[in-house]
């Protein structure tokens, strides 16, 4: 499958994963040199490593091939095989490093993805197991990527530097997926959250909900924001704390927010007062920013588009993200596909920032790997 | 007649108050200056306007250093130009650079200058009616069409490069 395909090629560390996963699904192999090259510390970092272990892991067939210090990589892909099994991520990257990669191949792979990932459920980088959770699964269902198998949970939080979390996420398999139509975001009708705090006082998560309620009281009534202390095995290795918030509109589009406190031993101490406004504050600008996707999901929603069948999608996204804005032109690389994009000015009904229209008939991409039953 | 001098007067009269912060030695002349303005332009009172009195203004700062032969000078001109009537502060304005240029020059040719001035001022005091903005409708509808694709970046263009448009 991939040998008939010539190979991308790119040099420099970053999308790194967009790259590999786009490699992955189209079966073309990648290329990719001077990978920190003219760092003091060259090649490969530790969570990247572990990234490509784990993407060797859920494909059958993959050639990864690097260079002793690590600066060049050339992947040719396999098929994606799926099944259980489990995988321990860096702990230099959260959970969500290596979840949001998963999300976009999960649901072409042979066998449903069962999978145990350990490591940091929470940081300030990535975005958290809680907000995938409230966002990129109720986005996936709206391409028919559904059932009772598909689930995401936290069982045991890790805050970083020490981690020990701990998440479940299984996704059934889709033959194909169904173009969307998300033009209207509609208005936010609840706010979702929660408050976590891990080997520090349970008090931390009540001051945090109280502060960020202080801020989103004023706009709306329709307010929960769940508190969850987990104890003993189930609270990782480290103390922190942190909040995420998510808005549901009336059609069904979650935006969410989010923060963490500084890991153990870095930057100064966070008062919990200070990171619930923050949070809340961060809540109001996503909202501003609007759309249908929000802005951390903005990239898997365009891939699952363009990976639809031969129909026309449309989505209404807020002001496109640099990742987005790289990852649209590695779509163009290995899918070529063009987005139809136009920008639709906050006009009388559309409130907030300048919204993008995104507009793609899909290749028709089915899932090869799927034995027919 | 009577009623319409004493308008002009008292419209005169308010650029004085304007440019009391002018310094004292022009502002005698420029009061005799307004005065005389002021009985000239009975014929075309209530169109002298603030803007008129602060184009005058600045002439006698850009001639300081004229003799009063010329200052008288000024005078006519600035009589001149009543009569012209250049009620755009461009085309003053212009007319006080031009004196700047020439202050060495001819009274003649200073005339001379106002006279071409006072042709395209009467042009455009003609056209400057209540239909003005019917004039070239469609350069500005263009020029709004320009404006807006301008403002609104072609992301497409940004995100892909230089593409051509049916290339999906």
């Amino acid at each position: 499958m991939a040998s008939q395909a010539h190979s991308l090629s790119y040099s420099g560390c970053n999308f790194l994963r967009q790259r590999l996963v786009l490699s992955t699904l189209s079966g073309r192999p990648v290329k990719i040199r001077k990978i920190r090259a003219r760092d003091d510390n060259p090649g490969l970092r530790d969570f990247e490593a572990s990234f490509i272990r784990l993407l060797d892991k859920v494909t059958n067939g993959s050639r990864i091939e690097i260079n002793q210090t690590g600066t060049t990589l050339y992947y040719q892909p396999g098929l994606l095989y799926g099944g259980s099994m489990e995988h321990d991520c860096s702990v230099l990257r959260g959970i969500g490093y290596y979840l949001e990669s998963l999300l976009c191949l999960a649901p072409f792979m042979k066998h449903p993805l069962r999978i145990v990932l350990r490591g940091v459920t929470n940081d300030q980088v990535d975005p958290s197991v809680d907000v995938l959770k409230a966002t990129a699964l109720p986005l996936l269902k709206q391409f028919g990527i559904d059932g009772e198998s598909f689930e995401l949970k936290v069982v045991r939080r890790g805050m970083p530097p020490g981690g020990g979390g701990e998440v479940f996420f299984s996704c059934p398999v889709r033959k194909v997926l169904k173009p969307i139509q998300l033009i209207d975001p509609g208005k936010i009708k609840r706010i979702r959250g929660m408050a976590y705090s891990v080997r520090v006082s349970p008090q931390m998560a009540n001051r945090i909900v109280d502060s960020a309620r202080s801020i989103l009281n004023k706009f709306i009534p329709d307010i929960y924001i769940y508190t969850d202390h987990m104890k003993g095995i189930n609270s990782g290795k480290s103390p922190g704390f942190g909040l995420s918030l998510v808005a549901e509109t009336t059609n069904g589009t979650f935006l969410s927010a989010e923060l963490a406190s500084n890991p153990q031993g870095q930057g100064a101490a966070m008062l919990p007062e200070d990171l619930g406004r923050n949070c809340a504050r961060l809540l109001l600008e996503e909202i501003y920013r609007g759309g249908c996707v929000d802005s951390t999901n903005q990239s898997l929603a365009l891939l699952l588009m363009t990976l639809g069948q031969q129909d026309v999608s449309k989505v209404l996204l807020g002001p496109l993200s640099p990742y987005t804005i790289e990852f649209l032109r590695h779509l163009k690389s290995f899918f070529q596909i063009m987005f139809k994009i136009e920008t639709k000015p906050c006009g009388e009904e559309l409130k907030g920032g300048d919204k993008v229209l995104m507009t793609c008939v899909g290749i028709g991409f089915s899932n090869l790997s799927k034995t027919l039953k | 007649r009577d009623i319409l001098e004493s308008k002009a007067v008292r419209e005169g009269g308010k650029p004085e108050l304007l440019q009391t912060d002018d310094s004292s030695d022009s502002l005698n002349m420029e009061k005799s200056l307004t005065r005389k303005k002021a009985t000239f332009t009975t014929s075309d009172s209530g169109h002298c306007t603030a803007e008129e009195a602060f184009a005058s203004e600045d002439e006698p700062e850009g001639n300081s250093s004229l003799s009063t032969e010329e200052e008288d000078s000024e005078n006519e001109e600035a009589i001149g130009k009543k009569f012209l009537k250049p009620s755009q502060v461009v085309s003053s304005q212009k007319l006080g650079s031009g004196n700047l240029i020439d202050e060495t020059s001819d009274i003649e040719d200073l005339l001379k200058e106002e006279e071409d001035y006072k042709e395209e001022n009467n042009y455009s005091t003609e056209t400057s009616g209540a239909l003005k903005w019917k004039e070239d409708l469609s350069r500005k509808a263009a020029e709004a069409f320009l404006r807006q694709q301008q403002t609104t970046p072609n992301l497409r263009k940004l995100i892909y490069g230089t593409v051509t448009e049916d290339n999906e």
